[in-house]
């Protein structure tokens, strides 16, 4: 009858673990093999014998380069089957220093022993406990190439180990050039090779698939690089082309798609290549199907996502691939946040550039009701994915005014913002509320009461660059064409010190918007004269400022362009003008303007001059007077002249029309 | 398990017929993939010897024996000899990760301890050896917790072999974890296959045909795989 050693509790069995400290190798020998039998399997015994102290042993014996090799072997085995326990197990591993003893044995033991299999394995295993101790690995070209060499050359273990722990190491453009240099693209290209007609085993191609993406994430030089590794006749390219065919299992042809999704984002593969259009666009499609396990759904989702966040084209293929929208609305109402988020993601991406696609999201798929639903969800990822969602559907909200309203979105939306959100959901909210604000007026009313302009005018303090810009953006959206209260409304809470501290911004688009919002605040005739009066001195304090201050600077010429617009909104308000004509600084700013070689500062200032000029209103001759002894009429004449300004003719001849007393 | 397909032959009914071997001339299968076919079902279950004697009388060359053959039949007799302590011993110096990784597969090696126990009449060893080891799989996983529930109430009764759980003393049941060993190590060893290709060949004659059905398409229809039995459609 067999006796029960093997499965005793070391509690109750420190014969043999004394016998690890013994001097005598076969006894060290026989109590490791005990000790590594009763490990295998079990958490609890894992434990027990990490709180019992006997790691530092195992690591002592690891790399005791006098013992025999059997003895390293069979520790180094149990290390390996430790660090398989739980997080608490692998972290007290980590704490022994047990990944840089493996890290230095794997540098010194020649390649082809079944030690460097099984540190391999340990560290693997150690690696897929995150947080992995990365930097344990340091990015040395020699033990690099030593890796990749293994990956090429190994047993089929030590190649997958090694894939592995390089593609949870490959986390930036350093580790990523390192590896490339190091020769990783050729073993990945031998792992993912065909034998005739078999495919790679999974085992071997999973990981070198996660790999490769790791190292093409965002970088063109290494992906270029893979794009012309071979292994044979084939180039990874198409090696990962055969892969996502559909005989193949799901999660290979998921990683192949990955790869070149990546590959092409990275811009070594156009959006025009058969690879990215005919191989990895119609197997997401496929992989987002019904019929697919719901990480795989949520996965390729996300993936596909990310292939056409950008490219038109793709948005358009991918809308109407094997009925990838009514895929995506099956997967929006998955339970786990994993796949709501890919759905999200998707729309978001599909909806990006083009205006029917997103007329069918909301229209044909009715996906707004997830949306708002999405925007409640416990889960902040969701949240956000919802929010990108409804940012992109946005961008129609001109066309689809009525299911915006319908769904009372704003509702929501502002919630997330009030709700001290993170950076990035505040930057895609923020963005949202923008398009939002650009129709929607029986909204406006609400969202003021939520108090969406104090929000607002918080945002444009932000260090954050694009959320000073979002927050002014939507502020001039919010003012166009807006109701007298709400202009007033936004010009209190804002404030003049933070206008012109916005003036005076690092981002030129910041400056752009700024004045866009002092010009929305000024145009239309009848609310110009009723702020002039209630604000006039603030406001053409503001106004003439934010002018001068530009024009005199040195902007860009399409801020200077906006400012002399300005100008010109409030030359069409009639009390205004008086204004502006008493400045003569301005107006000497108009006649150097008038002669400018930037064409479309010409345009501008001839705005502005036609203005102020326009006959028939009251004062004009005065000011075509005044106009003329400044210059401005010998400037229009200079204008008219010029051939470069062909195009502008009609308008100075009209302008000029106006002054016929003087011609 | 062994090649004995001639035992239920002859009772075919007389309106069967089999199928009209001439007509598909053109399609021939060489020996040699036949060979093959039944070298790869002998050496993938294991069935050494009688690889190797079919190698010699069918004239075949050097079976391509996977490295681990000779180590898979030895824990196979382990497992089925009820030594289950010298076959966890064996795997783990053959593959030290595979009881790591699949935690249930170790808890059914286990559970065959257990029940070798429970055989001798050792009770009061059960329950600690229970206890102590097979208690944790039974937290971690509900389908482990029912089995080893099952295992246990053998103890309740006098004679367990005429209990409502004496399924779990017969060879079957060790025969059954020994083929799911087998299967594992295997695939650990990255072979495409863990199932003798023979076995792949009939499961898709069984899809084409279940395929067929779903379409309502006539066909001849094989009705018994063992004599390969093909019925005329109606």
């Amino acid at each position: 009858m067999q006796q029960l050693t093997v499965f005793m509790d070391i509690e109750s069995s420190r014969t043999y673990i004394d016998e690890l400290y013994s001097s005598d190798p076969d006894k060290v020998m026989e109590a490791l093999v005990t000790l590594k039998n009763s490990v295998i399997g079990s958490n609890r015994q894992k434990s027990s014998v990490i709180q019992q102290g006997i790691v530092p042993r195992l690591l002592q014996l690891m790399t005791d380069d006098c013992l025999d090799p059997t003895i390293r072997l069979e520790a180094t085995i149990t290390i390996g089957s430790l660090a398989k326990g739980t997080a608490e197990n692998v972290a007290s591993l980590v704490e022994h220093g047990t990944t840089i003893i493996l890290v230095e044995l794997l540098k010194v033991v020649p390649t082809g022993l079944r030690l460097t299999e099984a540190c391999l394995c340990a560290l693997r295993s150690i690696f897929q406990h995150p947080p992995a101790p990365i930097s344990a690995l340091p990015a040395d070209m020699r033990f690099l190439t030593r890796l990749t060499q293994i990956a090429r050359e190994g047993s089929s273990t030590s190649r997958a180990c090694v894939v592995r722990i390089l593609s949870i190491w490959c986390g930036g453009p350093i580790e990523q050039e390192a590896l490339c240099v190091a020769g990783a693209c050729e073993a990945i290209a031998a792992l993912l090779a065909m034998r005739g007609f078999t495919s790679p085993p999974l085992a071997r191609a999973l990981p070198a698939l996660d790999l490769l993406a790791a190292m093409c994430f965002e970088n063109a030089n290494v992906s270029q690089a893979v794009i012309n590794t071979r292994h044979g006749e084939k180039t990874i390219p198409e090696l990962l082309t055969a892969l996502v065919s559909r005989d193949k299992p799901l999660s290979v042809a998921r990683g192949a798609a990955r790869c070149l999704t990546f590959i092409h984002r990275a811009g070594a593969l156009a959006s025009d290549d058969n690879r990215v259009v005919f191989g990895a666009l119609p197997c997401l499609a496929r992989l987002c199907t019904k019929e697919m396990p719901e990480d795989i759904r949520a996965t390729a989702a996300e993936t596909l996502a990310y292939l056409a966040e950008v490219d038109t084209a793709l948005q358009r293929l991918a809308a109407i691939s094997n009925h990838l929208m009514s895929s995506l609305t099956e997967i929006v109402v998955c339970p786990s946040p994993a796949a709501k988020q890919g759905a999200f993601k998707c729309f978001a991406s599909l909806g990006a550039n083009d205006e029917d696609i997103r007329k069918r999201i909301i229209e044909t798929h009715g996906v707004m009701v997830h949306v708002v639903n999405g925007m409640n969800n416990p889960e902040p990822a969701v949240r956000l994915a919802a929010v990108r969602c409804l940012h992109s559907l946005s961008r129609s909200v001109q066309q689809l005014r009525t299911t915006f309203q319908d769904h009372a979105v704003w509702r929501p939306l502002m919630q997330l913002l009030n709700d001290s959100p993170g950076t990035e959901l505040l930057t895609v909210g923020s963005s949202t509320l923008c398009n939002l604000l650009l129709e929607f007026s029986p909204a406006k009313e609400p969202m003021l009461d939520q108090g969406a302009v104090e929000m607002l005018c918080n945002l444009t303090k932000r260090p954050e660059a694009a959320l000073r810009l979002n927050g002014i953006w939507a502020l001039m959206n919010m003012a166009f064409q807006a109701e007298q209260k709400v202009k007033q409304r936004i010009l209190c809470t804002l404030g003049t010190e933070q206008m012109f501290r916005l003036l005076g911004d690092g981002d030129t688009r910041v400056i752009m918007k700024t004045l866009g919002l002092l010009r929305n605040l000024l145009s239309t005739r009848n609310h110009i004269d009723a702020i002039m009066a209630e604000y006039s001195s603030q406001v053409m304090q503001i106004g003439f400022q934010a002018v001068i201050v530009v024009l005199e600077g040195s902007y860009p010429a399409e801020v200077k362009e906006q400012a002399l617009c300005i100008l010109g909104n409030i030359g069409d308000g009639e009390k205004a003008k008086d204004l502006i004509m008493a400045n003569e600084d301005v107006l000497r700013k108009l006649v150097d303007y008038l002669a400018h070689p930037e064409s479309k500062l010409q345009e501008a200032a001839l705005f502005v001059a036609g203005n102020l000029v326009w006959r028939g209103e009251a004062g004009s001759a005065a000011r075509q007077a005044r106009l003329a002894d400044l210059g401005v009429l010998r400037a229009l004449k200079l204008l008219r002249a010029r051939h470069d300004a062909h195009h502008l003719h009609d308008k100075v001849k009209t302008a000029l029309a106006q002054f016929s007393d003087f011609t | 398990m062994s090649l004995d397909t001639s035992s239920n032959n002859g009772t075919s009914k007389p309106e069967r017929k089999h199928y009209d071997r001439t007509k598909s001339d053109d399609l021939q299968i060489s020996r040699t993939d036949m060979n093959m076919l039944i070298m790869n079902y002998l050496v993938t279950e294991g069935f050494k010897e009688a690889a190797l004697k079919f190698q010699q009388e069918a004239g075949l060359q050097e079976p391509a024996l996977c490295s681990s053959l000779d180590e898979r039949i030895m824990i196979r007799e382990a497992v089925q000899g009820g030594r289950i302590p010298e076959a966890i011993s064996m795997v783990n110096a053959l593959h030290p990760e595979l009881l790591d990784n699949d935690r249930y597969l170790y808890f059914h090696l286990q559970q065959l301890q257990l029940l070798e126990l429970i055989r001798a009449g050792r009770a009061e060893e059960a329950l600690a050896f229970a206890s102590a080891t097979l208690a944790e799989a039974g937290a971690n996983d509900r389908i482990a917790l029912t089995e080893l529930e099952r295992s246990l109430a053998l103890l309740a009764f006098p004679d367990p072999h005429t209990s409502p759980f004496a399924d779990l003393l017969l060879p079957s049941h060790s025969q059954k974890i020994a083929s799911e060993l087998n299967a594992a190590i295997l695939k650990m060893e990255n072979q495409e296959y863990t199932n003798p290709k023979l076995c792949s060949l009939l499961r898709m004659i069984l899809w084409s045909q279940s395929e067929l059905d779903k379409h309502n398409v006539k066909y001849p229809k094989m009705t018994d795989l063992a004599n390969a039995t093909i019925e005329q459609p109606k």
